[in-house]
């Protein structure tokens, strides 16, 4: 069989509707907050508009992943354990970045299911959610009490924590677009030939009856 | 352009609070929103008590923090004085902690301060506090004559107030509510050297337009790498297709 005409699947549905719920909540939140910082937006922010839509989005925002573990906690603690599990492979790879990046896989230490990159990604996101979570939530309740250094210092934390987040995401989105991994979110489920490029390790761990063969519109 | 500014002489100052009555009702004010508030106080023993009043209001500052972290030009600087536009107000609340003089608050969801009368001032009138204070305590016009004549006033009561001093010829830019103070600032509650902290304007001026740059640059960055990545995984995806054919036509060949 053609491992480009086979899938196995990378994540849950859940998983890929917490995903999506998670990436309107945060441009949500995005550009309901870069009205306040960047002048050519900030008739969006003039009046309110944009403080509403920040106040309502704050609610999924921290909610999910507290959903995430309620709902599907088989999967949250897989991700968790290898997210933060880091072998020698991970390491090696990290030399391979430069020219990962510029699309080419070649000479790539055999990964797992989340490659070293995506490790990275997870901890940095975990940080920055953390750090712009309670930043924010001290800049919405510490409002009048903050004082000026307060003020200043909940702000530059928050403002560089969704700076963090925001040149995440574009790496996110980069590198979903370069190796046509979308499905991966889409329908849960990766190409064969994707899995053998890029997680070799978490191909070798699966039985053979996981791969399916499906109608594909994404690779 | 003008550069304006109020005066206040609290030698003069009889602590009546008609400025805080006019400016109410002449500015039309909800009953829990007051732009001044007047507070006696008394200090020292008998017979050297020292009493005044300590007038709690906007200073018209010319560097000021509330505009400067305004994020929707809700509050502006209008010939020298702090004015507000409350419908492009965010309620962000911003200014209320970044003011040194703890002056803004939020009302109906916008910012609450002294407007300096904006509507009577911009047709030539004078603000409502200053045209009703009975002793003539509060004055308004060019900030220049204002500062010669308080410091002439400060020269006549030296004598019996060797403490006085003015307050806001030069703070912060010099600030448009100067104030002929008969003891030190910290008497009546001001801060002696008010300033704007430097973390403030590392966040306005470098943090702020660092973040949506480097972000943009991000975007730049891999838009413009994309091409290249995009190419490079094509070429690698076609030769992946190449061999998995050729181990094909082997197999169907044994």
């Amino acid at each position: 069989m053609n491992p480009s005409s086979r899938f196995v699947q990378r994540y849950a549905k859940t998983q890929c509707l917490i995903h999506w719920v998670g990436v309107i909540t945060f441009f949500a939140l995005l550009f309901s907050g870069i009205a306040l910082i960047f002048a050519p937006l900030s008739w969006f922010a003039a009046g309110g508009v944009s403080k509403l839509i920040h106040r309502i989005a704050i609610v999924p925002f921290v909610v999910l992943p507290i959903l995430y573990v309620i709902l599907i906690p088989r999967q949250a603690r897989a991700l968790i354990a290898e997210s933060f599990t880091y072998t020698r492979d991970d390491w090696a790879w990290f030399k391979c970045m430069p020219a990962y990046f510029f699309g080419s896989t070649k000479n790539l230490p055999p990964q797992g299911r989340i490659n070293a990159g995506q490790k990275i990604h997870h901890a940095l996101t975990f940080v920055m959610f953390v750090s712009v979570s309670v930043s924010g939530f001290g800049l919405l309740f510490g409002k009048g009490r903050l004082g000026v250094e307060g003020l200043a210092f909940a702000a530059i934390a928050h403002d560089l924590s969704m700076l963090g987040l925001t040149v995440l995401l574009i790496g996110h989105l980069y590198f979903t677009l370069v190796y046509d991994a979308l499905s991966a979110m889409v329908r849960g489920v990766v190409s064969e030939e994707y899995a053998r490029m890029e997680h070799p390790k978490w191909v070798a761990e699966l039985p053979e009856n996981a791969f399916i063969v499906a109608r594909a519109r994404e690779k | 352009m003008a550069r304006y500014a109020f005066s206040l002489d609290l030698d003069r100052c009889i602590g009546c609070a008609a400025c805080t009555i006019a400016c109410k009702t002449g500015n039309d004010l909800a009953d829990n929103v007051r732009y001044i508030a007047v507070n006696k106080f008394m200090r020292g023993h008998i017979p050297n008590l020292f009493g005044s009043f300590a007038h709690h209001r906007c200073f018209h500052c010319e560097d000021a923090a509330c505009v400067q972290v305004c994020p929707t030009g809700a509050l502006s600087k209008w010939n020298g004085l702090t004015v507000v536009d409350a419908a492009k107000c965010s309620a962000c609340g911003y200014c209320t902690d970044a003011c040194p003089f703890k002056i803004p608050t939020l009302a109906a969801e916008h910012v609450s301060k002294c407007i300096a009368c904006f509507d009577q001032v911009s047709e030539g009138a004078m603000p409502w506090c200053v045209q009703t204070c009975p002793s003539q305590a509060l004055r308004f016009g060019e900030r220049a004559r204002i500062v010669t004549d308080l410091q002439a006033r400060r020269a006549t009561i030296k004598a019996r107030f060797p403490a006085a001093r003015l307050y806001g010829e030069t703070e912060l830019g010099g600030l448009g509510l100067i104030m002929l103070l008969l003891d030190q600032p910290q008497v009546y509650g001001l801060p002696e050297n008010p300033q704007v902290p430097l973390t403030l304007t590392v966040w306005q001026r470098a943090i702020q337009p660092a973040s949506v740059g480097l972000s943009l640059t991000a975007l730049a960055v891999t838009g413009a790498s994309f091409i290249i990545a995009r190419r490079q995984h094509l070429r690698e995806h076609a030769r992946n297709h190449q061999t998995e054919s050729l181990d094909q036509i082997g197999k169907d060949q044994k």
